[in-house]
């Protein structure tokens, strides 16, 4: 009888609990969907390897983004959808690995309604090896294998990350929650405290990111390289167009590349530019190549009474010159 | 179907609903009911392969029942033993280690021969040991003519098919045919699930991340420096330390909330004050079967020390190819063969020395340090994708490189302690669970799963809180699918 009544409470313990971390889940996803400012927690940081292949398949975006940390900070699609007049996704997530780059351009090349797909090449920097993903990462939630197949029973896994993950329950617990502090009226770009992808650097920031990426270089791996070559693969008869660019980091920081490795950051950009080269040659899907990571308007950008118009750090830049960018890229005359 | 999966809970829950329905009233359609069950349990990850399942199991049957016929007329039925030793090898040879081999003797001999790449059929290195067992039991009279559904049954059995406890048809056949399914079960069945869901989402899959960074590093010839080095080899024998007890907490537990008991597996392998006792706490069927088919067969410790030592060695490499078809599993093996080795040495040199009641504690701690870095030391080539990888992450042991590929901060330090703590000094889930006995006993009579004297279970509402709230933070927890680490094999 003991027995009969632990398993009991047991149970209902769990399924309680279970029910309402579905139901909380379903709850704040139809909010972050419906919040005028919704598109802005897609900038936000947190559990966005579990959720942003949820999303991607909800919003069903025209315009997908795909990088690190650069591309989830820089691109907001409140921003972006009304001046651009389309439906736009931000795929962008922390410490980003080239196989997580190459694998989310797959998952967004595999949708019918994407047909333009922005990626941020930083992404395809360091020494990783091919095929390395972070922790939070799983493929079951993307729509194709690494093959190009399609995945098996991936609706089953979607439903499972998106009404009983923790992943989800973090990511939209964190969206949610920024997305009530906002008033009637507010937008995104009004709560720098909480949207940080909006805050303003100032010159303790700048001195703070000069001292803590005073080692940083620019060089692609042999592993990042591979990935580059298979996305681009992917890409060679596929329906929606690339566009790479090498992210906009401050020529403070550009000069720190230099100084510590020029031959890398050269190598990183030659490999860049004849990758795109050969595949061009060869595929009928053509894809564009832009350079921010040189002299330009928004790269020489210097403080101004302490304070940067358009960079959170010495890489992140603000969403406003992320528009700025898709402007230059020739994206806003679609 | 993934232990740590939702699809699974839900598979579970159907399965031992149906199980309990059916038991008192058709005791047949319930074994009918656990194999359909376990089939589709199987079929789940590729329905091809079930029919490599089932042929095998039937040939297996055949054979069995043929050499139990003939020994029973006092028959010749050699040939039909080798026989079916022949086609579960072969099998095995075929779809495991075939490219191995090709390729080996290609470099080797320049041979040039096309490398064959077949697709590794799940489970195959524990349901092929199983029926060798049966073969080899039925030759030797310990078999009791079974029918085909309890053999098919003791196969594919779900808990077990994936990635052991190997199973002994004398283990499993006999409960098949009793009730025994009860709410006891069931409210232990759950907790113990429960704690193995616990050890594999909140730590082993948090290790993983680490071990993997740093041997992915070795892997790509970065110079490991010893901080990486360490902690890249330390982290992965606490990884495969729980993610291994996890998953046999989390097959026992699923078998027992059926009512049925499988063998212990896994009895806090890193409290081990010798290899030698290490093997009866680690993997435990599978070390009970190597000794029983493999080194008695060999001749023991029947002909002698020299050849004690060289049918342990054996023993030992063929155990560590059994988990996978590469060269560092069978070095792993040798590692273990030679420590197995030394160590009856030392006993046999050490034998009728008595030492002094003050001196067995720390000569016990010592032992039990010396036994965890010994087998820590022989996970870095059962990690290692190869050889060089192997090299450069012992070499970073004594500061070969400079890498910096995780940094020793302070919350890896309390990490460390805390994993030590838990794997030295509490009680293992198995005697947490001692008083409902949860598992068939250790084939080890000198390694008895004893009830913990301190945090036991018990079927109180504090402990259905307790564990129903671990229950549910390892359910968050599950944001991602990671495959047990003995799935692969």
């Amino acid at each position: 009888m003991e027995n009969t009544r632990y398993a009991v409470w047991f149970l209902t313990t769990v399924a309680l609990a279970i029910a309402g971390l579905a139901g909380f889940n379903a709850l704040a996803g139809a909010y972050i969907l419906h919040h005028p400012a919704g598109g802005s927690a897609q900038t936000l940081s947190g559990f966005e390897r579990a959720l942003k292949p949820v999303w991607l398949e909800q919003i069903e975006p025209e315009l997908v983004f795909v990088g690190s940390s650069r591309v989830r900070d820089g691109f907001d699609p409140t921003l972006i959808d009304p001046h651009l007049k389309t439906r736009s996704f931000n795929y962008g997530a922390s410490s980003i690995t080239p196989y997580e780059t190459r694998r989310f351009v797959q998952d967004a090349l595999a949708h019918r309604s994407v047909k333009q797909i922005v990626v941020a090449l930083d992404a395809f920097t360091g020494n990783g090896g091919a095929g390395e993903a972070l922790p939070s990462f799983d493929e079951t939630r993307l729509a194709v294998t690494p093959a190009g197949d399609p995945t098996p029973r991936r609706n089953l896994w979607l439903f499972t990350t998106r009404y009983l993950s923790g992943g989800a329950l973090g990511m939209n617990a964190l969206a949610a929650w920024s997305l009530a502090q906002l008033k009637e009226g507010q937008a995104a770009a009004d709560r720098p405290d909480i949207f940080p992808a909006y805050a303003h650097m100032t010159e303790a920031v700048m001195q703070k990111d000069l001292n803590y990426r005073r080692a940083r270089v620019m060089r692609m791996g042999d592993g990042a390289a591979q990935e580059l070559s298979t996305m681009l693969s992917a890409a060679c008869g596929a329906h929606a167009r690339l566009t790479l660019f090498l992210p906009p980091d401050n020529m403070a920081i550009i000069d720190r590349y230099r100084q510590s490795d020029a031959a890398g950051l050269e190598a990183f950009k030659r490999t860049a530019r004849a990758s795109v080269t050969q595949h061009n040659a060869k595929c009928p899907n053509k894809v564009a190549l832009f350079d921010f990571m040189a002299p330009n308007a928004l790269t020489r950008e210097t403080l101004q009474n302490g304070s940067s118009r358009d960079y959170v750090d010495l890489v992140h830049f603000r969403p406003p010159a992320g528009l700025w960018l898709l402007g230059q890229m020739g994206l806003d005359a679609r | 179907m993934p232990f740590n999966s939702y699809p699974y809970f839900v598979f579970l829950a159907v399965a031992v609903f149906g199980f309990r329905l059916l038991e008192k009233d058709a005791p047949t359609g319930r074994r009918v009911f656990l194999l359909l069950a376990s089939y589709a349990f199987y079929a789940w990850w590729r329905a091809d392969f079930l029919l490599l399942l089932c042929g095998s199991t039937l040939v297996n049957y055949a054979l069995g029942c043929e050499i139990e016929r003939r020994r029973m007329q006092h028959a010749d039925r050699r040939a039909l033993l080798i026989g079916g030793l022949v086609f579960n090898l072969g099998l095995i040879a075929t779809f495991k280690y075939d490219t191995l081999f090709v390729s080996t003797a290609n470099d080797l001999l320049g041979l040039g021969l096309p490398v064959p790449h077949f697709f590794l059929p799940l489970a195959i290195s524990f349901f092929t040991f199983e029926q060798i067992s049966y073969l080899v039991d039925a030759d030797a009279g310990r078999t009791h003519n079974y029918g085909l559904l309890d053999y098919a049954l003791f196969v594919a059995y779900f808990p077990h098919l994936i990635a052991g406890p190997i199973v002994r048809h004398n283990d499993l056949i006999p409960q098949f045919r009793q009730i025994r399914a009860k709410n006891d079960d069931l409210a232990a069945g759950i907790t113990l699930f429960s704690i193995g869901l616990a050890k594999k989402s909140l730590i082993a899959d948090n290790l993983a991340p680490f071990a993997d960074a740093i041997f992915n590093a070795a892997s790509r010839g970065t110079h490991l420096g010893p901080t990486d080095s360490w902690l890249g080899t330390l982290f992965f024998a606490f990884q495969i330390y729980f993610d291994f007890s996890a998953y046999s907490d989390m097959a026992l537990g699923s078998s027992l909330m059926l009512g049925i008991r499988l063998p212990v597996n896994f009895h806090s392998p890193y409290k081990s004050a010798s290899i030698i006792e290490f093997w009866r706490r680690w993997h435990i069927s599978l070390s009970a079967f190597l000794r029983d088919y493999l080194y008695v067969p060999l001749g023991g410790n029947r002909k002698g020390r020299a050849r004690r030592y060289l049918n342990l060695f054996i023993t030992m490499l063929l155990g560590g190819l059994w988990h996978g078809a590469n060269w560092t599993f069978m070095l792993w093996g040798g590692l273990h063969g030679l420590y197995l080795s030394i160590n009856h040495a030392f006993r046999h040199a050490t034998k009728g020395m008595n030492l002094a009641p003050a001196w067995r504690l720390p000569l016990h701690a010592a032992s039990v340090a010396l036994t965890f870095a010994a087998t820590t030391f022989a996970w870095i080539v059962f990690r290692a994708p190869d050889l060089t990888s192997a090299r450069n992450v012992m070499g970073g042991l004594i500061g070969g490189g400079h890498s910096a590929v995780v940094s020793f901060s302070p919350l890896a330090a309390v990490t460390l302690l805390l994993l030590f703590a838990m794997v030295w000094l509490m009680p293992n889930s198995m005697e947490l669970m001692g008083r409902t006995r949860a598992s068939l006993p250790s084939p080890y009579p000198d390694q008895p799963v004893m009830p913990a004297k301190r945090l036991a279970w018990r079927p109180t509402p504090v402990h259905a809180a307790v564990y129903g709230l671990l229950c549910i933070v390892a359910v968050l927890a599950l944001s991602n699918l990671k495959p047990f680490i003995y799935f692969q094999f």
